[in-house]
């Protein structure tokens, strides 16, 4: 499912006016890690997310192909499309691969240095032990 | 011991105390000091892992895995799926909230008086007496300018122009340096979050905790409540560990939230309808403004404005809020070069919010996992209000100079300027077309003098049950329109000065 998910993320924030797009900040890496740590219910709604993401091109452009068969700007349009459709839990699957892709992308250094933004530090993940 | 982590599979790990605490956030950290000072032994028994400072994320990534509930994965079961904000680590949601302080208003006594037979004026005048403690206790003070952010300072000249009668915020930070990471824990160690105060205070003073340790239920003799049973979980593989059970000498404190109390009682055999009724919460969602000059919202504290003006009539709270930079951006609406271009304006935007003091109630009952469904929802008076909120809010930034505004709701154009604001006003009344969140949660577990309609007496003694109370917002019969850190600290502080008093329910 990762390359699935990955497609959705690129065609929602692709590099675009001088930005990097998902596909530069490292989204590959980015969804192995969330694979291997987030819970079986986060990763299941990626999935039905990028599932539902790439069947719906008929709804939102009128072409019934999948969106990884899609042209580039047709694929554009599915993706601004479908974060506006007028069908709430198809909108709702797509807001949550909007978020983890934003999350990649705000937290790379180089998009934060365009913002000014200093870069995050490494996220420790650790916790006290006994004492 | 004094602080155990977690175990791994193996023999089961006893402890014993006078008193268990269930949860270490603002309910069950304060209650926890309580009983130390007064020379119980207090074991505290924490769900989520203790984080120092040190080990706290800086991404929203990290935050929301280290931080979150289950990656903040809870969700209102409604009309609509709305979010709902709650952390799970020593310290609980104190680690990750504004630390916002708001002294509880007397009107709202008066409420709970009329409306639940609780919260007399004697009631009123020991809880406000814990509040001048808390306040002097946790250095509450307002934001200095050094630290407040361009967000900030626009809506002072905002509420200045507006007469919104808004204020800089009181906070529980002592020397607030505005590095706008609140919302992933203060590595500053400004933010007076309970796991950096009253619970090491009360291991200094004698207590233990075990954290990664989730209760399962609470353990009954007769009607007295004994002790917890449950299974530690590691934070991180979530593998179970060894099995624990402590046993209580004085009775059992249950300050696990508004979700999880109710989740604990029902699991622990208490039946009764009104277990998990009464959730009530602050619904709140913001509203972009665009500016000519950049805002840069991620410097400056991430609360630094309020306005409680609304909080009466018709039930609002206006505030800043800066969120990190990758969630701020994930609000925008649209996908692909559309996104993009409207990404690249993210230094001019400001975001600030409402919080809906909604009279529309839900309950809370147990998963199929074990785990809290939320069921809630607004109605249609409900949904005006908060239409009324994003309305007032948006008039704000006009009032401060901004040349836009997103308003984000589903059905409106993206963005509206200030002739056509009113569009907000008359906007769709379905929550489904709002982005909103739930981050002010009460009851589960309310108190009232009537047992047939409320979970504990007026003390936060649960009705039938012996040696157990309840010490977290799940005790609040209704909302109370400003931030409930502060009421929440202070109630948990008087149960546990009445469990101290202690005796068996009558």
């Amino acid at each position: 499912m990762v390359p699935l998910i990955r497609s959705a993320m690129c065609d929602l924030l692709p590099a675009a006016g001088g930005l990097p797009g998902v596909h530069d900040t490292g989204i590959t890496a980015f969804l192995t890690q969330l694979r291997r740590e987030t819970t079986s219910l986060t990763w299941v709604g990626l999935c039905l997310g990028a599932v539902l993401y790439a069947l719906t091109p008929v709804l939102t452009i009128g072409v019934p192909l999948p969106s990884f068969m899609l042209s580039p700007e047709r694929r554009d349009r599915h993706a601004n499309g479908i974060t506006n459709t007028q069908i709430y839990l198809l909108r709702q699957a797509v807001v949550l691969l909007k978020m983890y892709a934003c999350m990649c992308w705000g937290q790379d250094a180089n998009v934060r240095r365009h913002f000014q933004i200093a870069p995050y530090p490494a996220d420790p993940g650790t916790f006290r032990a006994s004492s | 011991m004094s602080h155990m982590s977690f175990q791994p599979r193996g023999a089961e790990v006893t402890a014993d105390a006078d008193y268990i605490v269930i949860g270490s956030g603002a309910g069950g950290a304060a209650a926890a000091v309580t009983l130390a000072r007064a020379g119980a032994g207090v074991l505290i028994v924490e769900a989520g892992p203790w984080r120092d400072p040190e080990d706290y994320a800086s991404s929203t990534y990290g935050a929301l895995r280290d931080m979150m509930d289950d990656w903040g994965s809870t969700i209102t079961m409604g009309r609509a799926l709305w979010p709902v904000v709650q952390a799970r680590l020593v310290g609980g949601t104190t680690v990750i909230n504004s630390a916002i302080c708001v002294r509880t208003p007397a009107d709202i006594f008066e409420e709970w008086q009329q409306g639940h037979g609780v919260g007399a004026p004697a009631y009123a005048e020991r809880i406000w007496a814990w509040q001048d403690m808390l306040e002097s206790e946790l250095c509450v003070a307002e934001t200095g300018p050094e630290a407040m952010g361009r967000s900030n300072q626009l809506a002072l000249k905002g509420d200045a122009a507006a007469g919104y009668d808004g204020h800089v915020i009181k906070r529980y930070a002592k020397g607030c340096v505005g590095s706008g990471q609140c919302l992933q824990g203060c590595r500053s160690m400004k933010k007076q979050s309970t796991n950096l105060n009253y619970v090491p205070e009360t291991l200094m003073r004698g207590g233990s905790i075990l954290s990664c340790a989730p209760v399962d239920k609470i353990l009954f003799d007769g009607s007295k409540a004994i002790g917890v049973t449950g299974r530690f979980l590691h934070p991180q593989t979530r593998a179970k560990g060894a099995p624990f059970s402590a046993r209580a000498k004085l009775g059992v404190i249950v300050a696990a939230s508004a979700t999880w109390s109710p989740v604990i009682l029902r699991q622990s055999g208490l039946t009764h309808k009104a277990v998990g009724a009464g959730f009530r919460s602050h619904p709140g969602t913001g509203v972009f403004g665009v500016y000519d000059e950049p805002v840069d919202m991620n410097t400056g504290v991430t609360q630094g404005w309020a306005s409680t003006r609304f909080r009466k009539d018709p039930g609002l709270k206006l505030e800043t809020l800066s969120i990190p930079m990758e969630m701020a951006i994930s609000r925008l609406a649209g996908g692909g070069r559309a996104l993009m271009e409207r990404i690249a304006g993210y230094r001019h935007i400001a975001m600030w919010v409402h919080a809906l003091r909604a009279r529309s109630v839900g309950r809370v009952d147990v998963g199929w996992t074990g785990r809290p469904v939320v069921r809630f929802g607004l109605d249609e008076a409900d949904m005006r209000r908060f239409r009324e909120g994003m309305w007032r809010v948006a008039q704000l930034h006009f009032a401060a100079g901004a040349r836009e505004v997103i308003p984000g709701i589903v059905g409106l154009p993206y963005s509206l300027g200030p002739k056509e604001v009113d569009a907000i006003a008359t906007g769709p009344l379905d929550p489904r077309n709002y982005v909103a969140i739930l981050s002010h949660l009460f009851g589960g577990c309310t108190m009232g003098a009537d047992p047939s309609r409320s979970v504990c007496d007026g003390d936060g003694r649960v009705h039938g049950r012996d040696r157990l109370w309840v010490a977290d917002a799940s005790l609040m019969p209704d909302n109370i329109g400003v931030n409930p850190q502060h009421t929440i600290m202070a109630m948990a502080m008087e149960v546990a000065t009445g469990a101290l008093r202690g005796g068996p329910c009558p």
